[in-house]
């Protein structure tokens, strides 16, 4: 542990709620399944309860010690460091993508001629002030703005419920189920996988034994409201429009009659993507600390935070190319990090635990 | 940069801890008044030379007059009658009237003084001699007696003060209306009246090298957290400076965070008020020479709340508090909010508003943002000016501001109608919450600046940093946001929306170590159940 900080269940919750809502509030890759977008969705959905469950599990198992530990401990020395450094970059390189696509969510909707880095940076000074003032002050922060967001989300929700027309989600599966099942897959890398940042995270929750508890109600309320987006945006807008936007829930907005509130899904999106911007950054930042065994991380903020800009702005030629590597490599390029490792070091940490307690 | 100025005045700090240490063992040796009633006459005069206030006064008693006595007082700080009457008349009169005179000698003088001649119920008996002048500088009479190496201080404490008036700046429509004064012993005795409690300490203090100013730390043991008291007491043992004229000097002290916009020490000119804080297990420190005593821990919460919150009944308490966050808010974030509006969203404007609105602005030179900016500056000149200006010339200010910044700013095309109406509102709303006073003229400034910069997220990510500079505050260790962050159930019951009083059964979580209980919550609700 590097610092003697801590954070209670509550804060944890909407700090998960806060992270998972992410960027997926305004792409989602559901809607490649067209009108079975929200089944895609559930079964994702489903399967991050399985993730989180891994998750959790690990973190259960050795409940102070973070991600890097673990791995040192599991793998040895230096084949756990090697993971560890892959680890690290893909936080750092998360964090560039979500900047990324909150950059060009402002480009596209809002300030169609301000410059991208120009965004992208003013954004990251202040994720810089948060991160130095440490985990405990971004969870109070998190506490505070997160309750609001979600008043938003759901008061939109609302609004918007005149113009739903049922007779957007049929014809019911007619690409077919495997595709159904495919698309699922992205739904749950892209937003309930990336939840392996909290493995970072966890060891710093005050009480160990809420853990499951709460990250099943945070993964419970912030599944249905992203269902609740997902199932909006298709109903008024139907799939084919839903495939053509890039940015759905922007069009979907713009439709409550009356009032203009689109900055509020700017908001909403500013809200959540730094709280999960800030949580990649402070797991790397941790890794980092934790690699070369240092007592502080403070010293790296400023570099971690400027490679995650230039990450971002390196990482896509454009716009389309962004929605395109999102769609069709993230998916495959995530699964040792989400999905084998943890179910790796699950496996050998029970094996682990069985000879330890049989030799006992 | 900004840590090396903060490391800086961490070692001025700490140097001036030092030395305070070094003084301390220096001041703790005992200066021994001398036998001899003419010494110490000699010293009285050399110390207090040029001294017109001074008073010395010689009285012989015993039968040939072989006792002598000296009396030293300053006129004007003592009361005259008291003086007179119970020191001097039952020195020269009535010893000789009841005889005593006669048994008075070098042997029994001092129990003869103290048992039956000094009528006065606060009598001391000291020896240090630096102590003596100590009291006599703070209004009391000294009683030197020739041949002994003692002293008797007598209190005899009167001047001429303020009386307890209503204070003018936390006016109330219901509740006590009685105000601290700028003398310590009556703003405790204010305190002690509203608490009838041995377990309500007040503990002393000097601090100014040069004015000796009395600083008093009220608790109420039990109650306050022994950590809080302490480190209270840590932090004012180590301000050394000169004067302390007001408690503000204090308080910039012993802030958490100097450099904050926030407040993170309350203060307060009216007793109920200082009273229910202690009673939350708040600490607080009065001060010699003025009215306004100073609370801590202070969390933001309170800046909203009013003690009359407690007075009327819980839904109109809520609905004002409500209300005076919305004007924080409104006060801070308006002007940039219209700014913002007009600058780069102005597509988020109903059509029919935009109208009016694009009529309004149609042929002025400016832009929003300097159009806000002008005002939000005038305004805050008229501001100073009204409180600054002698009473009779207000009236003059505030036509010159109505007229000529309002109107006919919008007549000669400077200004819109619509940016007058949203100065007017952040002027009333800046009122609304009178502790943030120092901090919204500030914050609306830098949010204007931000929001020309970005517009909406300009703004929010202004109010970003705000938030994250919020929560990292602390007041003596208590997290400035809580009850809301970290989250305190029982706590929220007193935040924005104020519960009615039965229910509110704990004190302040985070403040408070030990005791939980505030009010016998069942019994009350029993005994209104009987009554039905």
């Amino acid at each position: 542990m590097i610092r003697n900080e801590r954070i209670s269940p509550v804060q944890l919750s909407f700090i998960m709620i806060g992270f998972i809502f992410g960027s997926s509030a305004i792409i989602t890759p559901a809607v490649s399944a067209y009108q079975d977008a929200w089944l895609a969705y559930i079964i994702g959905w489903i399967g991050g309860y399985i993730l989180i469950g891994i998750y959790a599990y690990i973190s259960i198992l050795n409940p102070s010690k973070t991600f890097i530990e673990i791995l040192k401990d599991v793998f040895g020395k230096y084949i756990g460091s090697i993971i560890g450094i892959f680890y690290i970059w893909y936080f750092l390189h998360l964090a560039g993508l979500v900047f990324r696509n909150l950059g060009e969510f402002m480009i596209v909707s809002i300030y169609t001629e301000t410059p991208l880095i120009f965004i992208i940076i003013s954004i990251a000074l202040v994720l810089a002030y948060s991160l130095k003032k440490g985990l405990e002050v971004i969870a109070r922060v998190g506490q505070i703005i997160v309750p609001m967001m979600l008043i938003l989300v759901i008061s939109i929700f609302l609004l918007v419920m005149g113009h739903y027309e049922v007779k957007n989600l049929l014809p019911f599966l007619e690409h077919g189920f495997l595709k159904v099942l495919k698309v699922s897959f992205s739904v749950l890398t892209f937003p309930f996988g990336e939840t392996v940042v909290f493995l970072m995270i966890f060891p710093y929750l005050n009480d160990k034994k809420d853990l499951f508890k709460t990250s099943y109600i945070s993964l419970t309320v912030i599944g249905m409201i992203l269902l609740s987006v997902v199932m909006s945006n298709l109903m008024i807008l139907g799939a084919d429009m839903l495939n053509r936007q890039i940015f759905p829930s922007h069009i979907t907005i713009s439709l409550i009659p009356g009032i203009a509130v689109e900055p509020f899904i700017a908001i909403n999106l500013i809200i959540a993507a730094s709280m999960k911007i800030t949580m990649c950054l402070y797991a790397s930042l941790i890794g980092i600390a934790q690699l070369f065994g240092l007592d502080d991380y403070k010293p790296f903020i400023n570099p971690v935070v400027a490679i995650a800009v230039v990450i971002s702005i390196w990482v896509y030629d454009s716009l389309s190319d962004m929605v395109r590597w999102a769609g069709e490599i993230y998916p495959y390029y995530v699964i040792p990090f989400q999905i084998i490792i943890p179910l790796l070091v699950l496996i050998i940490l029970k094996i682990k635990r069985r000879d330890g307690s049989s030799a006992l | 940069m900004f840590r090396y100025f903060t490391r800086l005045l961490n070692y001025f700090i700490l140097k001036a801890k030092n030395d305070n240490i070094r003084d301390f063992k220096h001041y703790s040796n005992i200066e021994k008044i001398p036998s001899s009633i003419k010494s110490v006459r000699d010293k009285l005069e050399e110390i207090f030379s040029d001294s017109v206030d001074f008073v010395l006064r010689e009285i012989a008693l015993g039968e040939n007059s072989e006792v002598k006595i000296l009396i030293a007082f300053i006129d004007g700080l003592t009361n005259k009658q008291t003086v007179n009457t119970n020191i001097l008349r039952a020195l020269m009169i009535e010893s000789r009237i009841s005889k005593l005179n006669r048994e008075v000698n070098r042997e029994t003088i001092i129990d003869i003084l103290k048992e039956n001649l000094l009528s006065i119920g606060d009598l001391e008996i000291i020896d240090d001699f630096k102590q003596t002048v100590e009291k006599i500088l703070s209004g009391d009479t000294v009683i030197y007696i020739d041949g002994k190496n003692v002293a008797f201080k007598a209190d005899t404490k009167g001047w001429e003060t303020r009386g307890v008036e209503e204070p003018e700046t936390e006016a109330v429509v219901r509740g006590p209306r009685e105000g601290f004064t700028e003398t310590l012993r009556t703003n405790t005795a204010l305190l002690r009246r509203k608490i009838r409690n041995p377990k309500l300490k007040f503990e002393m203090i000097k601090l100014g090298e040069q004015t000796n100013t009395d600083v008093c730390i009220c608790y109420i043991k039990g109650i306050a957290n022994p950590d809080i008291i302490e480190t209270v007491k840590r932090r004012l043992k180590r301000i050394k400076i000169d004067a302390i004229l007001e408690s503000g000097y204090i308080e910039e002290f012993i802030e958490d965070e100097p450099f904050s916009l926030f407040p993170t020490v309350g203060n307060s000119e009216k007793p109920d008020v200082v009273a229910a804080k202690l009673l939350e297990g708040r600490i607080a420190i009065l001060c010699d020479g003025t009215p306004f005593a100073l609370t801590v821990p202070y969390l933001l919460i309170e800046t909203i709340q009013a003690s009359e919150d407690y007075y009327s009944r819980p839904y109109f308490a809520s609905l004002a508090r409500f209300a005076r966050m919305l004007a924080f808010f409104a006060s801070v974030i308006l002007p940039s909010f219209y700014v913002a509006l007009i600058s780069f969203h102005a597509d988020v404007i109903p059509f029919k508003l935009l109208l009016s609105v694009s009529a309004s602005r149609e042929g002025l030179p400016t832009s929003a943002f300097t159009e806000s900016l002008l005002m939000v500056l005038s305004f805050e000149l008229l501001r100073e000016a009204g409180v600054r200006m002698p009473r009779p010339i207000g009236q003059a200010v505030s036509i010159v501001g109505a007229l000529v910044l309002g109107e006919a700013a919008v007549k000669a095309g400077l200004v819109s109608n619509l940016m007058i109406m949203v100065t007017a509102l952040t002027a009333i709303s800046s009122f609304v919450v009178p502790p943030m006073g120092g901090t919204i003229p500030i914050l609306r400034v830098v949010f204007l600046i931000a929001a020309n910069i970005l517009g909406f997220m300009g703004l929010f990510l202004s109010i970003f940093v705000v938030l994250i500079h919020l929560c990292s505050l602390r007041s003596f260790g208590v997290p400035y946001t809580s009850p809301i962050a970290p989250l305190d159930g029982m706590g929220l019951k007193d935040s924005i929306v104020r519960f009615p009083i039965w229910s509110m059964i704990t004190r302040p979580k985070d403040i408070t170590s030990n005791k939980n209980k505030k009010v016998e919550h069942r019994m009350k609700i029993s005994h209104i159940k009987k009554e039905d």
